[in-house]
């Protein structure tokens, strides 16, 4: 062996330019102790008398090929700058396949195609709340609860979680965080990424707590008859992650108007900036968080969107006074957090209010949230981006750099808002297409507006669309090309697109 | 008095010329060649070395030495020499010249065991602004937090300050939240009593907060036309220190930089300024940018060549006052020849400065040293002093004066009714010779 080969090991064996089985090493790893998330759901069965073996089935299942693959790949654990990619986007297929196995375990006729179970799954970690459920009551009680945790891992991130805790991603997991964190750039809340990651769970951990006693005081004070503890626990694990799955057949209408506006203000917090929250909460100074520029303009956009969804409901008379202004801030909340949960049928709201909820699926929380889509400093950037270019075409040797809170942004960032933007547009309208022309040949009569919300709604990670597929309906009659596209889009959404399309690209296996 | 100046450049050569007549001087330069020419002129003493080395300034025998001025132009190397000069001549006061703005401000803050920093790009800043009619003040001392603020102005012919100059100055119209500590006029300083007035040709210390330092900014402008447009050219240091400024004054700023990263850089600074990549000499880009409408075009690149092509430019696309940087003795007159208004030469106004702070009257105040004639203190007043509750209008005039008083980390600048309270932190201007008393009084 020559002195080279001895000082980077890994070199020698190496053939393309991409270590797949270093990063199929650390998946497998992650995989293995994603097991442990099966104890709740089996704790849950034995509780309320129902079978726990989907679950622990699940689990062996899990632990075995997660031990399995990890014991094949065994020396290979130098995770480079490349094969982070792979990782994080490996990490959330395999994710899913997991969550998936409780639902083809557990024999459940509505799940019982193996995409549809996938689709759920995926629906689920990349807290989508799409759902192909038709009959979401019928679950026993312990799989509607896993369906719910898998929405509050994916929240704030499977990877963010194990930085917080594996003692191995301490190396190397700067970029890791980043490829899976929502927003151009999270800022860290400390020098070393593992405390940051910990301080967003234990943030993320706390809301959740909160949310679960703040619904459990609704019940217990009899404010609304229909809360009960475990409709609080499932939809606390749902609200937080901006996920949007729910226990109830018809989501949140089932329930009062105390209900609705505690999770219309939990929704608020789960798509504003944790980190700042957590500075916030630390100094006890709400400056750095009401300061910012970002979630200014977010607060604003949800109340112009609430006051423009509550004069259209007023206008058309589907619903009036607090009602209105109730289900107008619940939809746009839940809509542009990309949450997905609904308080009515906005299916069969006027065309102005459905237009308005797709646009918003467009917008987003804001950066280091838990929600999904485009995310409003995007919007914010680009919106500098115009004016400068504007500027420019008047002034062509102007030097003006793009600011965020005064700071100068590099030009690099700049670009690569840019690219998100066009390939989170580009995915979007191709997404359309594929949806319209499955729905062509399949018959399933999807009308356009129709085909762009489901196409919007799973890539923004949003959760229902309009049509058959509304809040109230399902993602069930699509067919499977459709379910496999949506499953994709979900996929790039939660991941931001770029960490995922760079797998598909020719230089990325090259040397 | 015994000084020694270490550098013989453009700058030490114009202080030696200014104090070689009534002082003993002791120049150190690496240079055999300038030390050559210095003393060819002068009668000063010369050492070889380094100025920044113990062994060089020992050599030149800076134990007697009364005053250090370090004005090299390698700022690390005259801080050093200044530090070394405070060891070796504890009696010595220094003078220190830099060209960044960071030493500067850490130096204003006391971090920095320096008597006086004098900074080219700041003294060009002050010209530049004074020549487009709104002086700059001289920051000389911060208190509080910044909340008090110690600021000195020159006071030129043409002020428009009417209520202000020449009346005594209990009936003078002075900004609320300040008060006149100090008139300087010549080398004698001025009590400021009631009957006593602001003249023409005066430096005034005031002694108050940041809106009204801004405030006596205001009334020492000269002219009555308002300058809203500077167009800089160059974006070096003083090109950016020239623009800092005259936004301080809310004078809007164009900025011309033919580096693009330099560009770049300082437009990620400075927010509010619009950075141009140009040379600014494409007849196209003057026009389309309108720079013959300017106010004034300032011109602050390193060339003089430069300066004075790009200034006759200036004048043929209309601008009405322009101000150029000569780097060279010699082009100052070359440019005023060339019909450019005003030339400045950085080195110049820096040994101006220093000079004039070697004369200064109240140069141990500024420096906070003991046994000179006026001193700025902060102090606590004591539980037990006499002066406590009683009404400011009461408190005898003696040629100390309490400017402000910090009271629970906020500044209050007292009136007539005011009173002392015991723990209050009261910032006091004061004939050095009574600092004593003053301590042991509050």
């Amino acid at each position: 062996m020559t002195a080279a080969a001895q000082r980077w090991p890994t070199a020698r064996r190496r053939r393309g330019g991409v270590d797949v089985a270093a990063a199929a090493n650390l998946v497998a790893e992650l995989t293995t102790y994603l097991s442990a998330a099966f104890a709740l759901p089996t704790a849950a069965a034995l509780w309320y008398g129902e079978s726990p073996w989907p679950f622990a089935g699940a689990a062996a299942i899990t632990l075995a090929a997660g031990l399995g693959v990890g014991r094949a790949t065994r020396g290979r654990e130098r995770v480079g700058l490349r094969e982070g990619f792979l990782v994080v986007s490996l990490t959330w297929l395999v994710a899913a396949a997991v969550g998936a196995l409780p639902y083809l375990l557990s024999g459940e006729e509505q799940l019982s195609s193996p995409i549809d179970a996938y689709f759920e799954a995926m629906s689920g970690f990349t807290t989508t709340g799409s759902s192909v459920l038709t009959d979401i009551p019928d679950l026993p009680r312990s799989l509607l609860l896993w369906r719910q945790l898998t929405q509050w891992l994916g929240g704030m991130g499977i990877i963010v979680l194990a930085l917080a805790v594996l003692p191995r991603l301490r190396v190397g997991g700067r970029q890791l965080f980043q490829s899976e964190a929502p927003g151009p750039e999270v800022e860290p809340l400390s020098a070393s990424i593992r405390s940051t990651a910990r301080r967003l769970w234990l943030l993320y951990l706390a809301l959740t707590v909160a949310e679960v006693a703040a619904l459990s005081a609704v019940a217990v004070t009899d404010l609304d008859p229909e809360m009960t503890f475990f409709d609080a626990l499932a939809h606390a694990l749902t609200t937080m992650p901006t996920g949007g799955f729910s226990p109830r057949g018809r989501s949140l209408e089932e329930f009062g108007a105390a209900t609705q506006w505690v999770v219309i203000a939990f929704m608020v917090l789960a798509g504003a900036n944790f980190g700042l929250m957590y500075v916030a909460l630390v100094r006890r100074d709400g400056r750095a968080l009401l300061g910012n520029e970002e979630v200014r303009l977010y607060l604003l956009l949800l109340a112009l969107a609430a006051a423009v969804l509550a004069v259209d409901l007023g206008a058309h008379g589907v619903a009036a006074g607090e009602h209105a202004v109730r289900a107008g801030a619940f939809q746009a909340v839940a809509i542009m957090t990309t949450t997905g949960y609904a308080s009515a049928d906005f299916a069969v709201w006027p065309a102005l209010a459905a237009a308005v909820l797709v646009g918003l699926m467009f917008v987003g929380g804001t950066a280091a949230s838990t929600a999904g889509s485009v995310k409003v400093v995007r919007h914010l950037l680009i919106g500098r981006i115009l004016r400068r270019e504007l500027d420019q075409t008047v002034h062509p040797e102007i030097v003006e750099p793009i600011r965020l809170q005064r700071m100068p942004v590099e030009e690099r960032t700049v670009r690569a808002v840019i690219a998100f933007f066009l390939l989170y547009v580009t995915l979007f309208a191709a997404g359309t297409l594929v949806l319209m022309f499955d729905s062509e040949i399949g018959g399933l009569g999807l009308a356009p507006f129709e085909a762009v919300a489901a196409a919007a709604t799973t890539l923004g990670n949003v959760g229902p669309a309009l049509g058959p597929a509304g809040p109230m309906g399902s993602f069930q009659p699509f067919g499977d090309a459709s379910k496999i596209v949506m499953i994709l889009l979900m996929w790039l959404g939660r991941l931001e697109i770029v960490p995922v399309i760079v797998l598909f690209t020719v230089r990325y296996w090259r040397k | 008095m015994r000084i020694f100046l270490i550098g013989a450049g453009q700058v030490g050569t114009t202080i030696a010329e200014a104090l070689y007549d009534e002082h003993q001087l002791t120049v150190v330069d690496l240079d055999a060649s300038r030390l050559g020419g210095i003393a060819h002129r002068f009668d000063v003493a010369t050492v070889q070395g380094n100025g920044a080395s113990r062994r060089a300034l020992q050599e030149g025998g800076i134990r007697d030495a009364e005053l250090v001025i370090a004005c090299t132009s390698r700022d690390e190397a005259n801080i050093i020499a200044a530090m070394l000069a405070k060891k070796l001549a504890p009696a010595a006061r220094t003078i220190v010249r830099t060209a960044n703005p960071e030493y500067l401000e850490v130096w204003r803050e006391r971090q920095l065991e320096v008597d006086f920093m004098v900074s080219s790009e700041e003294e060009t800043a002050h010209a530049v602004s004074r020549t487009v009619g709104v002086p700059a003040a001289r920051q000389t001392d911060v208190f509080a937090d910044g909340q008090v603020q110690v600021v000195e102005f020159d006071v030129e012919p043409g002020v428009r300050a009417d209520g202000v100059v020449g009346l005594p100055l209990r009936e003078a119209a002075i900004p609320p939240d300040s008060k006149v500590a100090s008139i300087i006029r010549g080398d004698q300083a001025v009590v400021p009593r009631g009957d006593q007035s602001i003249q023409v040709g005066d430096r005034v210390v005031i002694i108050g907060s940041p809106e009204a330092a801004r405030a006596w900014s205001a009334l020492m402008a000269r002219g009555k036309r308002r300058v809203d447009d500077v167009v800089v050219w160059g974006a070096g240091r003083a090109g950016t220190a020239i623009a800092r400024q005259l936004l301080e004054r809310n004078i809007a700023v164009r900025l011309i930089e033919a580096d693009r990263e330099r560009a770049r850089e300082v437009a990620d600074q400075l927010q509010s300024v619009r950075v141009f990549h140009a040379t600014g000499f494409d007849p196209d880009f003057l026009e389309r940018e309108r720079v013959g409408h300017a106010t004034a075009a300032v011109f602050a690149m390193r060339d003089d060549a430069k300066n004075l092509y790009g200034a006759t430019l200036a004048r043929l696309h209309g601008v009405q006052l322009t101000i150029a940087l000569a780097h060279e003795k010699v082009s100052v007159e070359v440019f005023e020849r060339a019909g450019i208004d005003v030339a400045i030469n950085p080195r110049q106004l820096t040994a101006e400065e220093i000079v004039r702070f070697a004369h200064d009257p109240r140069t141990q105040q500024v420096a906070m040293l003991e046994g000179d004639r006026y001193e700025v203190l902060d102090v606590t007043v004591r539980p037990e002093s006499a002066l406590l509750n009683r009404p400011f209008r009461q408190l005898p005039m003696t040629g100390s004066l309490i400017g402000a008083i910090v009271r629970d980390g906020r500044a209050i600048f007292p009136h007539g009714d005011d009173v002392l309270l015991p723990g209050d932190r009261a910032i006091i201007f004061t004939d050095a010779r009574r600092a004593t008393e003053v301590e042991r009084t509050l």
